[in-house]
């Protein structure tokens, strides 16, 4: 401000201000926003604002074809994007009845769980930095880049895979593949007790992260909120189990549970699915070369497919929650209508407003990364 | 700001030479990237700054507000209101600054050239000093592309950010054809292309007549204990 711009005023004595805590904050997670009134550190009243990453998903699906869909569903959620294209996929299956092969199924579920340990792994290393703790990020992105080398040598992209179609996946595991998933899990492995002294048993995280935002199973369940949020609470819901999907019935793992419902449950739960989700890749690639077949079910020319008239409703379990698309097909050669229910629209609009209320400023941020919020997916 | 040329420097006196490419070389090795992640692009850089590609050892380091800053990275798609966020980022920056367009969405709208929320070139909006293509570009591609920016700096042709005061009244009418008559920005462009002598011949025009009548006058802002 220039000099001459100056003009002393006096005011009453107040400790009220308005934050503006992003989009351009290093505290948060993304390009997103809250407009938050703070009393001294002590917040009165928070406003979720997105929209800053809106680009109309919806809209554009409903423009393109179904199969050029395939490659526009993962831009949804950046860190965690093979559920999307399996879930899309899964509804025009559905729609169209196509039945798909075992052989896809499983190597569905291997995507499916890599990316779920990339995605924790991320939001680990995120969340212990705004705790200021910096060490645990370098290690959680660094493990993350071996899974990414695993999917760039399997799909050809490190973050975007686009390796399925409805009917199937695009093409064969590469030659001695399984072992290399099976040394780069036992290396993450390896690494979990080094995380817990780090990070999970550090008494820095413990005392910032204990008490804070916490959420009771009722209010969770009124407001939507799904996956490792939720099992935070101590409801021992999962749709890997609950409403079972391609073939996770056949896979033996625990549903990791919480009773808490604060920031340190919700990474606890975390950090013990990750431990599931090694076990059940142990058992793919154990299973894997046992089971042969087609890679995919004959669909017609995916170029003029029409797609019989209907609708459907695919649900996955995504690393951040419940993951769902509404397909409505009327016989055309583009979708009619394409809804996206992700789980961090509830999580970072109307939880996280409700959590930070009544909070200190300066867990605005890990309540956002402990909640896992994924703005992408919220603004769509 | 007289501006010599690199085959050129070498005529000049002796010290002022020498301090001159002093001056470039430690610009060019000691840059700090704004820490804003405007889209998908982002998620490539955790990767870039941590152990794996480092680009720490290139002198490069996220920095957390646009003051301090030199290079500003768009890192993918931006929706409109995100645009007005980065305009207004952009303007605080000190110069020289330096944009780097990350992703294909910055170059033509990318796969989202449909979407009627996004602002498709980024070059309409602000002058940008190097696209990396790809959707989205690997670490190393963005590795690669800081190394040739510093080169750029060194050998003084990345001289970008004066081309947004040179033609400023393009650059303006475009955001005014999106963000409507009224967008004004807290920095006075014209007064600072005027004090350091950067005025070109499309600095002034019909879109900056808008702007001067339509203006409202900066007020102090409200100091509160």
């Amino acid at each position: 401000m220039r000099a001459e711009n100056y003009q002393q005023q006096s005011h009453p004595p107040s400790n009220q201000f308005e934050l503006n805590f992003g989009p351009n904050h290093p505290g948060i997670e993304g390009n997103y926003a809250l407009q938050v009134e703070v009393e001294g550190d002590v917040i009165v009243k928070a406003r979720a604002d997105g929209g800053y990453l809106h680009r109309g998903f919806e809209k554009l699906m409903e423009q393109r074809l179904w199969i050029q869909n395939i490659s526009l569903v993962p831009r949804i959620c950046v860190p965690d994007p093979s559920p999307m294209e399996v879930c899309y996929s899964m509804a025009i299956e559905e729609i169209s009845g196509i039945e798909v092969p075992e052989r896809a199924q499983w190597i569905r579920v291997l995507q499916l769980e890599l990316s779920r340990i990339a995605a924790h792994l991320f939001t680990f290393g995120g969340h212990a930095a705004t705790t200021g703790m910096y060490t645990p990020m370098y290690w959680g992105v660094a493990d993350r880049d071996l899974i990414l080398d695993l999917f760039e040598e399997f799909t050809g992209g490190r973050i975007y895979s686009i390796y399925n179609l409805p009917g199937g996946v695009r093409r064969e595991l590469p030659d001695g593949f399984l072992d290399k998933v099976s040394e780069v899990i036992d290396y993450i492995e390896s690494r979990l007790p080094e995380y817990d002294n780090l990070f999970f048993r550090n008494a820095v995280f413990i005392k910032r992260a204990k008490g804070v935002g916490v959420l009771t199973q009722e209010k969770s369940l009124e407001m939507g909120v799904t996956g490792p949020n939720l099992r935070a609470t101590g409801l021992a819901f999962d749709l890997r189990r609950d409403d079972p999907y391609l073939v996770y019935d056949k896979l033996d793992f625990e549903v990791v549970v919480e009773e808490a419902g604060d920031a340190w449950a919700r990474t606890l739960v975390r950090r013990q699915e990750l431990l599931q989700s090694i076990r059940i890749v142990r058992q793919v690639v154990a299973a894997l070369p046992d089971i042969g077949g087609e890679l995919r079910a004959p669909i017609p020319n995916p170029l003029a497919w029409r797609v019989p008239a209907g609708e459907s409703y695919a649900r996955v379990e995504s690393s951040k929650g419940e993951l769902a698309y509404f397909v409505v097909s009327n016989g055309g050669e583009k979708p009619w209508r394409v809804h996206v229910r992700g789980p961090s629209a509830m999580h970072a609009v109307q939880v996280l407003e409700e959590l930070v209320t009544g909070g200190r400023v300066e867990d605005v941020a890990q309540t956002m990364f402990s909640l896992d919020a994924c703005p992408p997916e919220v603004d769509r | 700001m007289k501006e010599i040329k690199v085959e050129n420097r070498r005529e000049g006196n002796i010290l002022s030479r020498v301090f001159d490419e002093l001056n470039e070389f430690c610009r060019a090795r000691s840059l700090f990237i704004l820490h804003y992640c405007t889209g998908c692009g982002a998620i490539e850089l955790p990767p870039v700054m941590t152990s794996r590609f480092d680009m720490e050892r290139l002198g490069v380091q996220p920095m957390v507000t646009p003051r301090q800053a030199d290079i500003l990275l768009i890192t993918g798609y931006v929706s409109i209101k995100t645009l007005k966020r980065v305009m207004l980022t952009y303007e605080q920056m000190g110069s020289p600054k330096y944009v780097i367009g990350i992703c294909s969405c910055t170059v033509n709208g990318g796969m989202y050239w449909q979407s009627y929320a996004t602002a498709k070139k980024l070059d309409e909006y602000m002058p940008v000093d190097l696209y990396i293509a790809g959707c989205m570009p690997r670490p190393e591609a963005i590795i690669s592309g800081l190394r040739s920016l510093i080169r750029n700096i060194e050998l003084g042709e990345s001289n970008n950010w004066k081309k947004y005061y040179e033609n400023y009244d393009y650059y303006l009418g475009n955001q005014q054809k999106l963000f409507g008559d009224e967008w004004q920005t807290p920095v006075d462009v014209i007064g600072e292309a005027e004090h350091y002598g950067l005025v070109g011949e499309g600095t002034y025009g019909e879109h900056t007549e808008i702007l001067q009548r339509v203006q409202q006058p900066l007020k102090p802002l409200e100091m509160r204990l």
